[in-house]
């Protein structure tokens, strides 16, 4: 816009500004919904104990350390730092597995052509209507007869195998959709099935494969039953475990603990997808053919 | 394809080290898992329960204790809270792999007895492997199911109406042993005139404070299969606790709702509360008034209906080392130190060597200690009656359901109909 025509259009300027000033008071009211429960537990964090379910206030009157530093005590003789080294464990395995074994398996559906290829297709997706609880007796039994409760096995097995439908799904449709001409090029130069895997199509399902990492992560973080059935002894519960512990139905429980302990985990999340997020947008722009 | 070669071999070797490490947390799992017996006759068990950390420690403390007095036996503590604990326990008894002993509670007894997973201790006791005398006002019989001794207590508690003392006192009414159901209304009136609160927190939902109106008029809440009153006599109780609200003498049932998981009584929104004396501790640290324990309306002028409930301690029918069991538990129950430890954090001590060892400083302990004392002299406390398998769910049920008739979303007639039919599906599960 140059000044020579400003005046000339004095309306539709100001009719566009005013519309732009209601779009950004709009965009902010509806981030302010999304952000105030962020909002709540950071301010929470620095309350004291007593206040937390008593005040409405939003933020503390006068901030205090006590909830952070307590943490450093541990609980019920545990420290704070073992819950979080085991679920780091817990979801650094997890995602191995998942990308390992979904990516394979998603090539050998998207890429080989095999007797039964569709019908294994079609169970590997149904085993994604199985609701969770109808799994869990008969896997606990049979971890159980393995003697392998009270460790991080039962949680990470399935994963090494493929078990998790969605992302080999996901996978298998971002390699469908990787240009033919790509494979059929490495096979002319001679590469097998596991160098045109390894070489070819893993690189270029970078997003898919970010995508189902980020949320393995997530989901192994904040896994709750999973770890409650297996792991019996308290030093190797999780974080989600180890927050339930700050309850007490019978007596006094200690919410400011539980907050302050629940903001920290947040933070290894957010790192992991800070960390991820930009493969994530870089991987869109580049895969494909280009020139 | 020299270098394609290496690619894939590395990638093989990368897949094989992954299946590797997880064969090889299998590996430690069995090494440390089982907690059978090993070379030198050391065995070792799982003991379980829920609680805060308060508990925690205390209970961590015992363990040691035992430990070094039974060196041969070490016990491996697994805890978490209420919820949490049932949720898994429910899926270790199914897999057949509870731990060797835990924490347990009336409305669990008969749950887990039909499906076989309670040791029976009464054999145990006659194999002179664990003591059942001296336990305090009869409580032994808790854990006694068709004769069988499938739990022993370790503390015992009773119902109790926790009051705003301060309250109580600016609208000068009070409390006196053997106070009718009228008397504790009008009571609440004056309160709410005086004061512009609510008198009570909601005393219908409660399933065992049900439980002693019905003993109060020669019923029970559960037989040994069924519930133990009409869906009259359930609508009629509901009814009058719906009007009660409605004119204001219960808390708003929203608000009550919205101050949670501080207690209503706490917060100030109303003055008296009925629930286990043992759990009376948590209104000194919520709230800012000042708290004790009344006695039970009656409907005659004396019986309340009152019993002592128990938390207990159970061994798992599978366990590969019943006599270690039964003799941890012996030691748990009857150790004077294990005493002094625990205090009354599960309730007033349950054999009289723990009770005599303990002697309480605080005025929350002391207050709980007087009222049981109270009611036992008094001669009022009954015999614990059945808890059929499934009452656990019919205790959240009837929570649950009365929290409805509370805010005015079921007719007290449908609610009643609605609990009888959820109590039936709860018996045959």
């Amino acid at each position: 816009m140059t000044s020579a025509t400003r005046p000339a259009l004095p309306a539709a300027s100001e009719r566009r500004r005013s519309g732009s000033i209601a779009w950004h008071v709009g965009a902010l009211a509806v981030l302010a919904v999304v952000l105030y429960p962020v909002i709540w537990v950071v301010g929470a964090s620095f309350k004291p104990s007593k206040d937390i379910i008593a005040g409405l206030d939003l933020l503390p009157a006068e901030p205090v350390w006590e909830n952070f530093s307590g943490l450093a005590d541990g609980i019920s003789g545990i420290s704070i730092s073992s819950f979080f080294w085991n679920s780091l464990v817990y979801a650094v395995l997890a995602v191995a597995g998942v990308v390992l074994s979904s990516s394979l398996t998603a090539y050998a559906f998207a890429k080989i052509r095999f007797a039964g290829r569709n019908l294994l297709f079609t169970l590997m997706i149904g085993t994604l209507l199985l609701p969770y609880h109808v799994l869990l007796i008969p896997q606990y039994v049979l971890f159980r007869n393995l003697e392998l409760t009270d460790t991080l096995v039962p949680l990470v097995a399935g994963k090494f195998l493929a078990t998790e439908a969605f992302f080999v799904f996901l996978m298998v449709q971002f390699m469908r959709g990787l240009p033919r001409e790509l494979d059929e090029a490495a096979r002319l130069d001679g590469c097998g099935h596991l160098r045109t895997y390894w070489s070819i199509v893993l690189p270029l399902s970078r997003p898919a494969i970010i995508t189902s990492a980020i949320f393995t992560f997530i989901n192994a973080w904040n896994d709750f039953m999973g770890p409650l059935i297996y792991l019996n002894t308290p030093e190797k519960y999780t974080v989600s475990l180890g927050l339930m512990m700050f309850r007490d139905q019978e007596g006094i429980s200690d919410y400011g603990s539980m907050i302050a302990m629940s903001l920290v985990a947040l933070v290894p999340v957010i790192a992991f997808f800070m960390a991820f997020q930009r493969y994530l947008i870089d991987g869109m722009a580049t895969s494909g053919l280009k020139g | 394809m020299q270098q394609g070669g290496n690619v894939e071999r590395r990638t093989i070797l990368k897949a094989a080290g992954a299946s590797l490490a997880v064969a090889g947390l299998g590996a430690t799992a069995t090494a440390c898992g089982g907690g059978s017996g090993s070379g030198d006759g050391t065995v070792t068990i799982r003991y379980a329960w829920w609680g805060g950390e308060p508990r925690t420690i205390a209970i961590r403390k015992t363990i040691a204790l035992f430990e070094k007095k039974f060196p041969k036996i070490k016990v491996k503590p697994e805890f978490t809270d209420y919820e949490a604990f049932w949720e898994k326990f429910q899926t270790q008894a199914s897999g057949g792999n509870p731990p060797d002993v835990f924490q347990n509670a009336v409305g669990f007894l008969r749950k887990y007895d039909k499906r076989g997973v309670l040791l029976d201790l009464k054999t145990q006791a006659d194999a002179g492997h664990l003591s059942l005398e001296n336990f305090r006002n009869g409580v032994l019989a808790n854990g006694q199911v068709d004769g069988k001794q499938i739990a022993v207590p370790v503390g015992a508690n009773t119902m109790a109406l926790v009051i705003d003392l301060n309250a109580f006192e600016k609208a000068g009414v009070d409390a006196t042993f053997g106070w009718t159901w009228d008397e504790y209304f009008d009571a609440l009136q004056t309160i709410q005139d005086k004061l512009k609160i609510a008198g009570d927190t909601g005393y219908f939902s409660i399933m065992y404070l049900y439980d002693l109106y019905l003993r109060q008029n020669g019923k029970a809440f559960f037989t040994d299969t069924d519930l133990g009153f009409t869906e009259d006599d359930l609508t009629e109780w509901w009814e009058d606790g719906f009007k009660r609200v409605k004119s204001g003498l219960v808390a708003d049932p929203k608000k009550v709702e919205q101050v949670k998981p501080k207690s209503a009584l706490s917060a100030g929104l109303a003055a008296s509360e009925f629930t286990w004396d043992n759990f009376s501790i948590r209104y000194e640290g919520e709230g800012e008034s000042d708290y004790g324990l009344a006695p039970i309306p009656t409907t005659d002028g004396k019986n309340t209906g009152q019993y002592l409930g128990s938390l207990m301690l159970s061994g798992f029918s599978g366990t590969k080392h019943p006599e270690e069991v039964a003799q941890f538990i012996d030691f748990m129950v009857h150790d004077p130190e294990v005493g002094e430890i625990m205090g009354y954090d599960r309730g007033l001590l349950a054999t009289t060597e723990q009770y005599e060892a303990f002697e309480p400083t605080d005025p929350s302990n002391k207050g709980v200690a007087a009222y049981e004392e109270e009611v036992a002299a008094a001669g009022v406390l009954g015999k614990i009656t059945p808890h059929p398998s499934g009452a656990d769910v019919i205790e959240a049920a009837f929570l649950r359901i009365g929290g409805e008739v509370a805010q005015g979303r079921t007719r007290p007639a449908d609610a009643a109909k609605a609990l009888f039919s959820e109590a039936k599906a709860a018996f045959a599960g």
